[in-house]
């Protein structure tokens, strides 16, 4: 009933206003409305900026990982000038230098064969962080082609490569990653290619459902209407509003894939020796777990911490992103 | 010379996996320059699928045009390629849409959506589609334009951004406008605004319109030509003045009886159509308005009344349109309590 009463007033207001318009002349009375966020210039980067700003742990992870990228970047200048090489075995003084624990000479201390642990640890990083974000960009690449192509043209197209995804899910992901190393060949390269190719299918899945939903938005078909070609639609109005969840995803992924390549280091099918990687290092440190604990604990808490960051990262970009947090 | 734009016998269908739902049904009506065609109707009529189709903006498949004609200048859109509807769409005809809340891309600046059609069809470089933008919110009543076209979609308020989806719509100077209910997501008195600014503005340019609208009394201001439209079918077309002063139809009745008036005392109960418009894939046998209409005949449930020239251009779909006798009584209304 109350649905209803309103009604009369509104007509009767409508046709005021249109009497008044037509009275005064005057068309567009400034209303308040136009004042209303004046001097507001705040773009949508910006406020995403100042949300993550706002989260603790999110900049804490950005600033350790900002101190990782400086410190493995800048490592030959000063790394084995300091600490000695990382890969370099001296036969000479082997017996003396190791499994020596962390101390002023050696932070981390030195592994079985007298190198010294904090200057592997550093370059470590340099393996884990390129393994990372190479593989993560190679499955984008894919991912994003494919998801794509899934969501805006749908049908048989869709069909045909969410199945070929789900082909992808079905494989156990560390057995597969083997497997195609074993075809591959081992090494640094072949360990991100394989990585990469793998982790396509969940970006391509996370993309095709955003695509799914924005394609839906009522400014797709304004674009549409304005004469937009699908190639403009998908890159200019599409892409923009559906990349969110990507950028979140890839974040946390970079940090799954620093994991597959610790994994597959231990095991032997990944980075060889003697080039420092920290799965290799863990390997290296099984012997000695109970007399030079310090050889498994460093590139361990290197591990920990470096994907924990990208899982905050992404969870603060996942926060900052979404336009609808309001602070 | 050729109408602007003659649509002939526009039916399009969508063929889902519970039916082929018939959402626009045998449409025609001609338009013509700086004129302005109300359609109206209720939810699901098949007003905006009318507009989609001419638009070419349907999705084929489900959709499937099944006959008709879309002339615009005389030749017809239906066989164009894309290319060439992509050179007309935004260009000589433009669309607003309903919720401006919805239609202007959140990631972008308003100055630069008004200048996407500019830079698309007229080859403007970025410098110059900003500063016609800023000319374009000008004219769209919006003040100090050279500062708001750098804002985002989120900064300005519901009348402002259709003002600027206006601005959109008006940058390549269409021949057509198509209007799909732009004031409906709007209060009173900003649509009132939206109306009056569309006239405004069609006074200025000269393009025609055509008004989707569910509101008789939006389409009372502006309109020329009304088209009346129920389950996908036109059941009323004339000129305004035919279409409100002598209506033929019975649901062009019940829809003036059910509409709030302003010059009679708001006490008044209001007289809404009884029932529910049917759904598409199971249209009512013979007149599809038949379960709701007080006056509907035994030849009403069987028989589908063709729409015929009742008198001077002026169709209805009635079997009895036109009888003498047959006329819009006051039928004993259930109303809606005050």
């Amino acid at each position: 009933m109350s649905d209803h009463d309103h009604i009369p007033h509104e007509a009767r207001d409508r046709q005021e206003t249109l009497d008044a318009i037509r009275e005064t002349g005057q068309p567009f009375p400034p209303s308040e409305e136009f004042e209303l966020h004046a001097g507001d210039s705040r773009t949508l980067w910006g406020d995403a900026l100042r949300r993550m700003l706002k989260n603790k742990l999110a900049v804490a992870a950005v600033v350790w990982l900002l101190l990782m990228v400086m410190l493995a970047v800048s490592a030959d200048l000063w790394v084995p000038q300091t600490f000695g090489s990382p890969t370099k075995i001296d036969t000479t003084t082997i017996v003396k230098q190791r499994l020596i624990p962390p101390s002023m000479g050696h932070p981390f201390g030195t592994d079985d064969l007298g190198r010294d642990i904090f200057a592997r640890v550093i370059y470590g990083a340099r393996i884990s962080l390129a393994v990372g974000i190479l593989a993560t960009a190679i499955s984008i690449v894919i991912g994003l082609i494919m998801g794509a192509l899934s969501g805006y043209y749908g049908g048989l197209i869709d069909a045909g490569i969410m199945r070929l995804a789900d082909v992808f899910f079905a494989f156990p992901y560390i057995l597969f990653v083997v497997a195609l190393i074993a075809v591959l060949g081992k090494g640094f390269i072949n360990v991100f290619i394989a990585i990469g190719i793998l982790g396509w299918a969940s970006i391509a899945r996370v993309f095709r459902s955003s695509i799914l939903s924005v394609k839906e938005n009522d400014y797709v078909d304004a674009a549409r209407a304005l004469g937009a070609s699908d190639l403009r639609i998908m890159a200019r109005h599409i892409m923009p509003n559906a990349v969110a969840p990507i950028i979140v995803y890839s974040t946390m992924s970079i940090g799954g894939a620093i994991l597959t390549e610790a994994a597959l280091s231990f095991l032997g099918m990944g980075v060889q020796p003697p080039t420092p990687a920290w799965g290799l290092m863990l390997n290296d440190a099984q012997n000695f777990m109970e007399t030079a604990p310090w050889m498994m604990i460093w590139p361990g808490l290197a591990i920990l911490t470096t994907v924990l960051a990208f899982v905050l990262l992404g969870d603060g970009l996942r926060d900052a992103l979404d336009v609808k947090m309001k602070d | 010379m050729t109408m602007l734009l003659e649509v002939d016998d526009l039916r399009m269908y969508f063929h889902t996996r519970d039916g082929i739902v018939k959402a626009v049904d045998g449409v025609s009506f001609t338009l013509d320059r700086g004129q302005t065609l109300g359609v109206v109707g209720e939810s699901g009529s098949g007003k905006s699928v009318t507009a989609m189709t001419i638009m070419q903006l349907i999705p084929m498949p489900p959709g499937k045009v099944e006959s008709g004609r879309v002339l615009f200048k005389g030749a017809d859109m239906l066989e164009m390629s894309e290319d060439q509807v992509r050179k007309l769409r935004g260009n000589r005809i433009a669309m607003i849409f309903q919720d401006p809340m919805t239609s202007l891309n959140p990631v972008y600046r308003i100055g630069q959506q008004i200048g996407e059609s500019l830079r698309l069809h007229k080859g403007m470089d970025r410098k110059a589609a900003a500063a016609r933008a800023v000319e374009l919110l000008t004219l769209v009543g919006i003040p100090h334009s050279d500062e708001r076209t750098k804002d985002y979609p989120h900064q300005f308020s519901g009348g402002m951004r259709q003002r600027a989806m206006i601005a959109m719509a008006l940058a390549c100077d269409p021949d057509i406008l198509i209007a799909d209910e732009p004031t409906t997501a709007l209060d009173v008195t900003i649509q009132a605004q939206i109306i009056e600014l569309m006239t405004e503005l069609q006074k200025r340019t000269g393009s025609a319109i055509i008004m989707i609208t569910h509101d008789l009394g939006v389409v009372a201001d502006i309109a020329d030509k009304v088209l009346v439209m129920y389950a996908g079918k036109p059941v009323e077309y004339g000129v305004k003045d035919d279409v409100y002063y002598r209506p033929l139809h019975p649901y062009t009745w019940g829809l003036l009886d059910s509409l709030p008036r302003h010059d009679v005392n708001e006490k008044t109960a209001l007289c809404p159509i009884q029932g529910q418009p049917p759904s598409l894939i199971n249209v009512p046998s013979g007149c599809a308005f038949h379960p709701r209409c007080p006056y509907a005949t035994s030849k009403c449930r069987s028989e589908v009344p063709a729409l015929r020239d009742i008198g001077g251009e002026h169709f209805a779909a009635c079997h009895y349109a036109g009888d003498p006798g047959f006329e819009r009584g006051v039928i004993e209304c259930a109303g809606v309590g005050a």
